[in-house]
């Protein structure tokens, strides 16, 4: 009897024994459980535009979105904001992390950290975007029983989603020229993609752009942080501002129709100082088309505004005057920049935005601070003076677009042929310069209005915007021609060749996709 | 055990068996006496049983007998232990006496997976190593035990943090990312692959006192009974029993000093001053006025004690052994401390004249951790001509600090401020039931095994608001609160069956086992504290609290079987299958199966080797192949989830902030690695053994490696995912001898060496499109690799660019045109390869690889009279490293980098004179080719003292002795990175054992 019992004992465990190995993680969540509630989809909206603003799923670091990287340094904005600013005269930062000093040097080789943080941080927007398209497709609403009267907002999403992917392309193939190129069309985990022309990809987001204007709210009638028709005429006109880099193409009658746009629904206006466009409180700046918002208490980082307004400050700044807690003694301006404007004070052009004190205008090594004027244009501190929540991680936001922009923009296509009216162009610079002045000393006349001059107002409006590379190629002034100190690596500076007026294909990207060549010359 | 207990555990029985037991009625008596043949002495407690019942007696202290035979019974079974049984028919005798045999057949038994067998049976490649051929001296982590002493298995160290635990390598590993680590099991019960918050190693709960002896399961044959764990190979853990007999008593004490090895590589102050005039003689002013050797503030001489007493004994049917020990040893940097509280009771009851056999071990420690702030990178950074204290510094406790948020902050600061504290309770058990079915039907038996692991851990980290990291950055003062719950159950069942059929022998087993791991940690961080009175004891005083908390779990279900024939002692035969359930892997993943068959040749046994029974004791021809499996890749990877935001990465739309949910990447197609093996073997001996040896030759080949690989952008939702990448082959050769050299009353001498020659090459790489896989992360920069993957080459293989070097014999300096181009770049000082006049990553080369390619063992054992020597010593040939120190703290521009300080240089950069780092010079690897004396150890063995029963013996043991090598860094053992000036410590112990 014994032995039947055991054998029993036995042979019931062995069938009956657990066999379930399905378990779920608890602090995750599964897919289709996310998607059938409504309010998920503007999650998961909102987790495209933060890929602009933090690195990763905690903040202000954890749970990163990418990891071949620390995670802080590779924030979107941060590295497009360095890959647009370094290599030009309005900056040299006095770290010596590899890579860096060869981003000023216009030295750069496929190895650059900055440059494959970039790199990977274009396409994770690229991938999610897909993957929201992909999560968003008629069949899968139905699957996951979404209610009808939900699916207009989700088609709204939708061109949202569209839009940012719109944005990084046009990062995309500004930086790096020919680009793979994939949509919510190719399935996730399928072959690594194949590569387009630049101007394929031109092409593909001109008329991707024209295919959601009509999904986008009104212009101006966005929430803020969110885009609308007036960021979408934006982003059109600095595509097509650049067709000819990009395609080889002389669009600058669409580009000036897309700046009229703008222009013409009245529904920004200029910030009535122009610091103020750079402080805590600048969410509420009537000129901003599109911001990105960062937040001492919910939106932190070590990139974004957590950067610009930490990095240029050093020497005898005190951190407190800028609402923050410490300065990390890194970006100061050449004197390129500083020598921009009529005086260094900002009595005259309220623009110069510099710090002085135990600075010097020249810079001998620059990795110390105290060469180069400091520029304080973003600051954690509101237009009333007050600090902004946390030290740590500023409440400024980023301006993305701008109204000022879009005037020196309208200047510069009216030169280049695109039509409009040279006066409009000399009143709407002039708005800008009287802004500045604080009255009407600065004003230009139709005389003035040259390409040169352009170049030079926008080093004066919208330096440290993340613009410059992009303006000096369109206008032929980044590496053959322009001289500017610690251009080429040499404090004087010296041109250098033309294949740095494209970023190289990150090495260990090449390595992963065998359908990717290097661009010229790395 | 007195009778009432018995029959407690009797019941106990009945009811685990659901069912009655059938007693018979006495009929006969049989009485006798019992005796051992050679010295006729009585034997006291034998036992003696009527075969087919559980009646059943023993022998008194003369040796006599009575048994009430029940009706029916014709044979009566005699037992003692060390003796054979002998089974005798009664043939209506009333008196049978005996006289037993000993030894003749006390054959060594080796465990293996689920179950022993007979050395002389194994098939597989495995190795036994016992108390009598330990490592002595300060050994905190179990595996320390067996460095150096088997063939293949290299057991690496760890740095000289007291109860770091050691890497243990069984065959050079199989994998690249998933762990190489092999899998333990301790008296059956497997432990989880991962350690627990607050603790070190995961095995420094077991006291080495403790482990009688540890069995390596090195070829999949014999490995693939455990699966989809068995892939790095298995150590099994047998810990002391008690025998029977008069309680022995055991106690030993222990003292330890322990002192740096390591030298400090950075400059001195006055050296440094010297090249801070050279190099940058704009930053002297940043320079102070003392002369602070940073390195020296950190380490100390540390001093440990170790005590451990042990009672065991046992009766005829049963045996105890309880044991307690206490540790404590400091480490050689200061505030680094483990103290282990461990208690072990093995129990072992036989029952039902030896039918059923319950074994129950229970294993308790509490350890407490003192962990040092893991500074001493920035010991080598700091100033060295800046002093350690600065009075008027408040604000930061008197230290000096330069108060700067980017500027590195005084080490000594943060070892005196800062605590950080954790403590573990680890309680492992485990019960075992054995029944022998012998009466019923012979040969059959069944064991279940039930077991637990508990692992609570809390852990506690201060830092004051005067600590001067938080300080600049804006917070005062920061706390960290974490417990850990680790828990697993096991359930393991199986029935045997033994058979012999004229001369073949078999056994067949098949089992059930599930085996689940929980994890529960929560821990709360708290900031900006408004006093420090309370330290951790009061987070009310914290301005911001954050909770964190961490779930996973995950669950083995495994069915397996294994054969065993044998073949007139000749042809030996074992197949086993395992399939193996894990919830680490997909639905169409989830299930593998592991099967294994190998074959033995015993050729004395034949008749034509008759002849060389005079040359030959022992000659065993093995061969072997299986299939395990790899599964240590972390939870949920193949899932496709969403991650939430937290409160602080939200994004603003509106007036609102919005949670964000992201989904994460993953490969839902993910499954285990799996290594196929094939093992070749020869065991012999010569001279009735007075040389013996083991020869074999492996090849593995592991497929489906998993790896994080940088995914070709756009194929998925990060940059990086975690896939199955391809294959690699490994192969090797062992050899281990063993001569006992002198073998005299008074003297003897037995020398075991062993090595053993590997190769790794990567046959396959598809998993991502990919052609190569940079990795090797090195400090200095940001994702910065050294390393590559790359078909045909072994894996690690470092990627490099070649060095040019000048007449003077040292490598060309950056930042001068030595080939007058008129242009300063990578072109003066690296070979450009393909020649297409830039220097770039297409000149990268591929270079050699941290993996060594001979292994060394050799240990020495003599003894002369009451002395005893032994000795440890240990190679590794072909390994080599990147001399990472030196690549990132090498290079001058460091002076030059901070606003308002400048750091400490390596002392390579006076050599080389490199401005800027040259991270991806080939001049920084260099061979780390070693020899090392491990463990030296003299003992005196006193005898009994004053003529009592008591022993006393007294040893002297040196750890980590000295160490050749032509390595330039501070110690060639490692990952083949060498980034962390960790020092490794060189121990000496003095201790004394009395037994009774």
């Amino acid at each position: 009897m014994q032995y039947r019992a055991l054998l029993l004992l036995f042979l019931g465990l062995g069938f009956t024994a657990c066999t379930d190995l399905e378990l779920l993680p608890q602090d995750k969540a599964d897919p289709n459980a996310v998607l059938s509630q409504e309010e998920n989809y503007e999650s998961f909206l909102a987790r495209i535009y933060s890929g602009l603003a933090v690195t990763g799923q905690e903040g202000p670091a954890g749970a990163s979105d990418i990891q071949s990287l620390d995670e802080g340094f590779s924030n979107y904005l941060r590295q497009y904001w360095q890959l647009q600013e370094l290599p030009t005269e309005s900056s040299v930062i006095a770290w010596g992390d590899a890579g860096l000093p060869e981003l000023i040097y216009q030295s750069w080789t496929s190895d650059n950290q900055f440059i494959r943080a970039m790199y990977y941080r274009i396409f994770f927007q690229v991938s999610q975007a897909n993957e929201f398209l992909r999560e968003t497709t008629t069949p899968k609403l139905d699957e996951r029983g979404i209610r009808e009267g939900f699916r207009p907002t989700v088609e709204g999403f939708r061109a949202e989603a569209r839009f940012l992917r719109a944005l990084s392309y046009w990062h995309a193939i500004d930086m790096f020229g020919d680009v793979i190129f994939y949509t919510e069309e190719d399935a996730l985990g399928g072959e690594p993609p194949l590569v387009r022309s630049r101007a394929e990809v031109f092409d593909f987001l001109i008329a991707e752009l024209q295919a959601i204007e009509e999904q986008l709210p009104a212009i101006g009638a966005a929430e803020y942080g969110r885009v609308d028709r007036g960021a979408l005429y934006m982003l059109q006109a600095k595509l097509f501002q650049n067709a000819e880099v990009y395609a080889g193409q002389d669009r600058h009658a669409d580009a000036l129709a897309a700046l009229e746009q703008i222009i013409g629904s009245k529904a920004y206006s200029l910030e009535e100082n122009y610091a103020d466009l750079f402080k805590a409180d600048n969410h509420t700046s009537p000129e901003l088309i599109w911001a990105i918002p960062f937040d001492g208490r919910f939106t932190q980082g070590f990139g974004g505004l957590t950067y610009l307004t930490h990095a240029p400050v050093g020497g005898s700044m005190d951190p407190a005057d800028y609402g923050i807690d410490g300065g990390w003694f890194g970006l100061r301006a050449t004197k390129d920049l500083v020598n921009l404007f009529p005086d260094v004070t900002g009595e005259v052009d309220e623009r110069a935005l510099f710090y002085t004190d135990g600075q010097t205008l020249e810079i001998d090594n620059i990795s110390e601070f105290s060469q180069g004027y400091a520029v304080d244009k973003y600051t954690n501190v509101t237009s009333d003076g007050v600090a902004g929540s946390d030290p740590r991680f500023p409440d400024t936001d980023y301006p993305m677009f701008r109204l000022g922009d879009v005037y020196l923009m309208y200047a510069e296509e009216v030169i280049r042929g695109g039509g409009g009216s040279r006066d409009r162009a000399v009143e709407l610079i002039n708005e800008l310069r009287a802004r500045a002045y604080n009255n009407n000393v600065g004003d230009i006349t139709d005389g003035d209005l040259s390409l040169d001059f352009i170049l030079a107002e926008r080093g004066r409006e919208v330096y440290w915007e993340a613009q410059r590379r992009t303006d000096r190629i369109r206008f032929g002034q980044f590496s053959t021609n322009g001289v500017w100190p610690w251009k080429g690596g040499v404090p004087e500076g010296r041109t250098t060749s033309k294949i740095y007026n494209l970023y190289p294909i990150p090495s260990s990207e090449l390595l992963s996709n065998p359908n990717l060549s290097q661009n010229e010359g790395y | 055990m007195n009778l009432n207990s018995t029959r407690i555990f009797h019941r106990l029985f009945l009811l685990i068996v659901c069912c009655g037991t059938t007693f018979l009625y006495a009929q006969n008596t049989v009485t006798g006496t019992l005796t051992d043949q050679e010295s006729g002495e009585p034997l006291i407690g034998a036992s003696i049983l009527a075969v087919g019942t559980s009646t059943g007696t023993i022998t008194d202290f003369d040796g006599n007998y009575s048994l009430a035979v029940p009706e029916g019974v014709t044979q009566l079974r005699f037992s003692y232990t060390g003796y054979p049984n002998l089974t005798e028919d009664i043939n209506g005798r009333t008196t049978i006496d005996l006289a037993f045999q000993a030894g003749e057949l006390l054959e060594e038994v080796v465990v293996v997976g689920y179950g022993a067998v007979k050395k002389n049976d194994l098939t597989g490649s495995v190795s036994t190593i016992d108390e009598e051929t330990f490592n002595r001296g300060a050994i905190v982590s179990p595996t320390n035990l067996i460095a150096g002493k088997v063939a293949g298995v290299n057991i690496t160290s760890g740095s000289g943090n007291p109860g770091e635990g050691p890497t243990v390598r069984i065959r050079g590993g199989t994998s690249i990312n998933a762990s190489n680590d092999p899998l333990y099991v301790i008296d059956g019960v497997p432990l989880a692959q991962d350690g627990v918050t607050g603790g070190r190693s995961p095995l420094n709960f077991l006291n080495p006192d403790d482990i009688a002896s540890m069995t390596v399961l090195k070829d999949a044959s014999a490995a693939a009974i455990y699966g989809s764990r068995g892939a790095n190979g298995v150590i099994l853990i047998t810990t002391k029993k008690g025998k029977s007999g008069a309680p022995s008593i055991s106690f030993r004490a222990e003292g330890t000093v322990s002192s740096i090895v390591n030298r400090q590589q950075n400059l001195n102050a006055e050296d440094f001053r010297n090249v801070v005039t050279f190099a940058a003689p704009n930053r002297l002013g940043l320079l102070g006025n003392s002369n602070t050797n940073w390195f020296d503030q950190l380490t100390q001489t540390g001093y440990g004690t170790q005590e451990n007493l042990s009672i065991s004994g046992g009766g005829e049917t049963s045996t105890y052994r309880v044991s307690a020990g206490y540790q404590q040893l400091q480490g050689v940097i200061r505030g680094a401390e483990t103290e282990r509280i461990s208690v072990n009771l093995n129990f072992t009851q036989k029952l039902f004249s030896d039918k059923l056999i319950v074994g129950a071990s229970i294993k308790g420690a509490n350890t407490n951790d003192v962990f040092d702030p893991g500074v001493i990178n920035a010991a080598l950074d700091f100033d060295p001509t800046q002093s350690v204290y600065d009075p008027t510094n408040t604000a930061y406790a008197g230290f000096f600090e330069y108060g700067n948020s980017l500027a590195p902050r005084n080490p000594v600061s943060a070892t005196d401020q800062i605590t950080n504290v954790g403590r573990t309770y680890r309680g492992l058990g485990n019960l075992d039931l054995e029944y022998k079915f012998d009466d019923l039907i012979p040969g059959l038996s069944y064991k279940a095994v039930l077991g637990f692991d508990v692992n609570s851990g809390q852990s506690n980290r201060f830092v004051p608001t005067t600590f001067a990291t938080l300080a600049t950055d804006g917070f005062s003062g920061e706390f960290n609160i974490g417990s850990a719950l680790r828990t697993s159950k096991l359930f393991d069942t199986y029935l045997t069956y033994a058979k012999e059929f004229g001369t073949h022998r078999a056994s067949l087993q098949v089992g059930y086992s599930y085996q689940d791991f929980n994890f529960e940690g929560p821990s709360i961080q708290g900031q900006n504290l408004s006093t420090d009175a309370f330290g951790t004891a009061n987070p009310r005083v914290a301005e911001d609290v954050f909770a964190f908390n961490n779930v996973v779990e995950n669950r083995l279900i495994s069915f397996f079987g294994r054969l065993n024939y044998n073949i007139d002692e000749r042809y030996l035969l074992t197949a086993s299958l395992r399939r193996d359930g894990s919830s680490r892997f997909g639905p169409s993943n989830r299930w593998g199966l592991f099967p294994s068959a190998a074959l033995a040749w015993r050729v004395l046994q034949e008749d034509f080797a008759a002849g060389l029974g005079n040359t030959f004791s022992d000659l065993k021809l093995r061969v072997g192949y299986g299939v395990t499996g790899n599964q240590e890749i972390g939870d949920y990877q193949y899932l496709a989830v969403y991650q939430y935001s937290d409160q602080e990465a939200q994004y603003q739309f509106g007036d609102r902030y919005v949670t964000t949910i992201r989904p994460n990447a993953y490969d839902s197609s993910l499954k285990w690695e799996e290594t196929s093996s094939w093992n070749v073997g020869l065991d012999f001996g010569f001279f009735n053994n007075r040389l013996s040896g083991i020869l074999e030759y492996y090849q593995k080949t592991t497929d489906d490696l998993l790896f994080t690989v940088n995914v070709p952008a756009g194929t998925n939702l990060s940059d990086r995912v975690l896939t199955n990448i391809g294959a690699l082959d490994n192969k090797g050769v062992e050899l281990t001898l063993t001569g006992v050299a002198v073998d005299k009353e008074q003297f003897d001498l037995t020398l075991t060496g062993n090595i053993s020659f590997q190769q790794t090459e990567i046959t396959r790489l598809d998993g991502s499109g990919s052609a190569d896989i940079q990795t090797g992360g090195i400090a200095g920069g940001v994702g910065n690799t050294v390393q590559l993957l790359r078909l045909g080459e072994t894996p690690y293989s470092f990627y490099l660019y070649q060095q040019k070097y000048g007449e003077d014999g040292r490598p060309l300096r950056d930042g001068v045109d030595f080939n007058d181009d008129g242009e300063i770049n990578n072109l003066d000082i690296y070979e450009d390869l393909n020649g297409d006049g830039v220097v770039n990553d297409q000149d990268l080369t591929i270079n050699e690889a941290p993996m060594p390619n001979v292994l060394l063992g050799f240990t020495a054992d003599a003894r002369y009279g009451r002395f005893n020597l032994g000795l440890t010593l240990r190679g590794n040939l072909g390994n080599y490293v990147y001399n990472n120190a030196a690549s990132n703290g090498g290079n001058l521009s460091r002076i030059d980098l901070g606003a308002n300080y400048v750091s400490n240089v390596h002392e390579s950069a006076v050599y080389t004179r490199f401005d800027r780092p040259q991270y991806f010079s080939d001049y920084y690897l260099q061979n780390g080719s070693f020899l090392r004396l491990d463990n030296l150890s003299l003992s005196y063995d006193f005898g009994s003292i004053a003529s009592t029963t008591a022993n006393l013996s007294v040893y002297a043991t040196g750890q980590n002795l000295f160490i050749l090598t032509k390595y330039s860094g501070n110690d060639p053992e490692g990952t083949g990175i060498d980034n962390s000036p960790f020092p490794r410590a060189r121990i000496f112990t003095l201790g004394a054992r009395i037994g009774l």
